[in-house]
């Protein structure tokens, strides 16, 4: 049994087709990477998860059942867009609303317990307006942790959060996920931080789904490159141009070479024409790579 | 994770009961509500005393040069209902075919400010507090999990009634000290009973469900929007105002409090009925 399971689904807003035959499978115990452009459609086919909008065609079923039914729409727990807390209220009210409306009978208990997971104890009395924007996103993803939901829907949960805050993201995911019945959907543009932590990843274009795979695959499917660094950059790169078909400079000042050539094979090249590397090694792309190179493959 | 949390039952009470308890939770802690209760236990105050200060006062048309003295309240229930009279001046029939809105003449001053502008405030709390689910988002969290969308409209029918019968009995309160400290006449004349007072307020209590009810359905409508609900609840209310003297006099009976009963019960399934379909059929957020 898959965590979700979608069939061609499908939302029209008037004559606009936001999502069309989207397919979608999240398994137990992953943490689903879902990943598009802004207006790809990541965020109505989460809103349609959450039976916030009605789908104009298509099946989601989660863990089986469908979407709508109460039993399986109690073990979700979700942020999507903005944490839904009322500003003038204090963190720990808007918690304790939220845990009343689950009907959680504990729900002092579950509060503190939602707090110190996002490292957030001390913020129980601070005024919703008042916080950070990376506070409001801790307390957003507290308030979807309330009552231990089974599927955790995510929508930017890491936008405004610090490094620290970011580490401890990834705990949280991991820890949700480690016994492998629960399972998280996160949609971020952070793809160097998502990589951190999905499982599975799903890539959307204009509304539909243009690859599902799981980390190894997409392991896998990342090239290897080598990069290098010599003490004359431009003339190094105008030498690699002319031998080889794809070089590229990198933010941090490195030369990449992607034409799958062997280190020793450049540092040779360069050597005849009289340019000592000073680095070198290989590597591979990250997802943040493969997404672009998959974007302009679809251009 | 490693811990069991323990649920509620979700049956239609429960989740009902748990539903109520957020919105009234919510009220609770809600500057809008006490600024708005506040506001219907000041307002008769000033408005008793600034009008009985201002009794026999003239006032010369600086166009015309004609003269007109300023009358006063001369009873504290004016504020509350028309004064009963078994010989209505002809100005004054037309002012209780108006909406009943007190024996002193036209719109004047006291008229716009009586109790039944009350009803007026609790579209202001009504459109505000459901606006505020939708601004916030906190109507994804509500939805996602185990709210009905039945249930919803139910809760917040139910709190705006509440806070609309708390904004009135504030007023009334407010009504009877303003006329304390003004010096206004206490004495029930014209055949009025305490009896009919007190039916008088529960009348314009049950009839405030029939407002409430289209305030919901209006809010329901516009969702985030609260200049539109506002708007649209204020519009909507305006229309039915007028009729709240002639149901609601100051002299109601046990028919006047059943119209009211059965108008309120009506409007609310019926309205409350539409408002679920909405919810059903449109986006939530």
């Amino acid at each position: 049994m898959n965590a979700i399971e979608i069939k061609n689904l499908s939302k029209n807003f008037g004559q606009k087709q936001a999502v069309c035959g989207l397919n979608m499978t999240v398994p137990l115990g992953a943490i689903y990477g879902f990943i598009g452009e802004n207006g790809s459609g990541k965020s109505t086919t989460e809103k349609m998860i959450c039976g916030l909008i009605p789908k104009s065609d298509g099946t989601i079923r989660l863990y089986g059942k469908d979407h709508t039914d109460p039993d399986v729409r109690a073990k979700v727990g979700v942020l999507i867009e903005t944490p839904g807390c009322f500003p003038g209220l204090t963190v720990w009210d808007n918690l304790m609303l939220q845990a009343a409306n689950l009907g959680i009978r504990d729900a002092e208990i579950e509060v503190i317990r939602v707090l110190k997971t996002v490292r957030r104890e001390g913020a129980a009395g601070n005024k919703y307006k008042n916080c950070s924007l990376g506070m409001k996103q801790r307390v957003g993803i507290a308030m979807a942790l309330l009552g231990a939901p089974t599927l955790l829907v995510l929508d930017e949960p890491l936008n405004g959060l610090d490094a620290d805050g970011m580490r401890i993201m990834r705990e949280v995911f991991t820890d949700v996920v480690k016994d492998g019945t629960r399972s998280i959907v996160v949609s971020s543009h952070l793809l160097g931080e998502l990589q951190k932590v999905a499982t599975h990843y799903g890539i959307i274009r204009h509304g539909k789904m243009i690859r599902e795979m799981t980390a190894a695959e997409l392991d896998a499917d990342c090239r290897t490159f080598t990069a290098l660094q010599s003490g004359e950059m431009s003339r190094t790169k105008a030498l690699l141009c002319c031998k080889y078909s794809r070089v590229e400079e990198d933010e941090a000042g490195y030369l990449r070479v992607y034409d799958g050539v062997t280190p020793e094979e450049i540092v040779v090249y360069l050597y005849d024409n009289g340019i000592c590397v000073s680095e070198i090694r290989t590597d591979k792309i990250g997802l943040e790579e493969y997404y672009i190179d998959l974007m302009k493959e679809g251009k | 994770m490693e811990h069991t949390v323990k649920f509620e039952n979700q049956s239609f009470g429960k989740g009902l009961g748990t539903m109520l308890k957020v919105d009234f939770r919510r009220m609770r802690k809600s500057k809008l509500f006490y600024i708005l209760i506040a506001c219907a236990l000041l307002i008769p105050v000033i408005m008793t005393v600034m009008l009985t200060m201002m009794d026999g006062t003239e006032s010369k048309n600086p166009q015309t040069g004609e003269i007109t003295i300023m009358e006063g309240p001369e009873s504290v229930w004016e504020s509350i209902g028309t004064l009963p009279s078994d010989e209505p001046a002809p100005e004054q029939r037309g002012d209780a075919a108006m909406g009943g809105m007190g024996a002193m003449g036209g719109m004047d001053v006291m008229a716009m400010c009586n109790i039944n502008m009350m009803f007026m405030l609790a579209a202001v709390f009504v459109c505000l507090f459901i606006s505020d689910d939708f601004r916030s988002g906190f109507s994804k969290n509500l939805f996602t999990v185990r709210a009905k969308k039945g249930n919803y409209v139910i809760s917040k029918t139910i709190a705006g009634f509440v806070c609309g019968a708390l904004l009135l009995i504030a007023y009334f309160a407010g009504a009877l000290l303003g006329g304390a400290v003004s010096g206004l006449s206490f004495a029930l004349v014209g055949g009025l009973t305490v009896i009919n007072i007190v039916l008088c307020m529960l009348a314009k209590i049950f009839l405030m469900l029939v407002f409430v009810s289209i305030f919901v359905i209006v809010s329901v409508a516009a969702k985030q929007r609260a200049w539109l609900s506002i708007c649209g609840s204020l519009g909507a209310g305006m229309l039915l105002f007028m009729m709240v003297g002639m149901i609601t006099p100051l002299n109601s009976t046990l028919l006047n409090l059943l119209l009211c009963g059965a108008g309120g019960a009506l409007f609310a399934i019926g309205l409350g009925t539409f408002s679920r379909l909405i919810l059903r059929k449109a986006a939530l957020i």
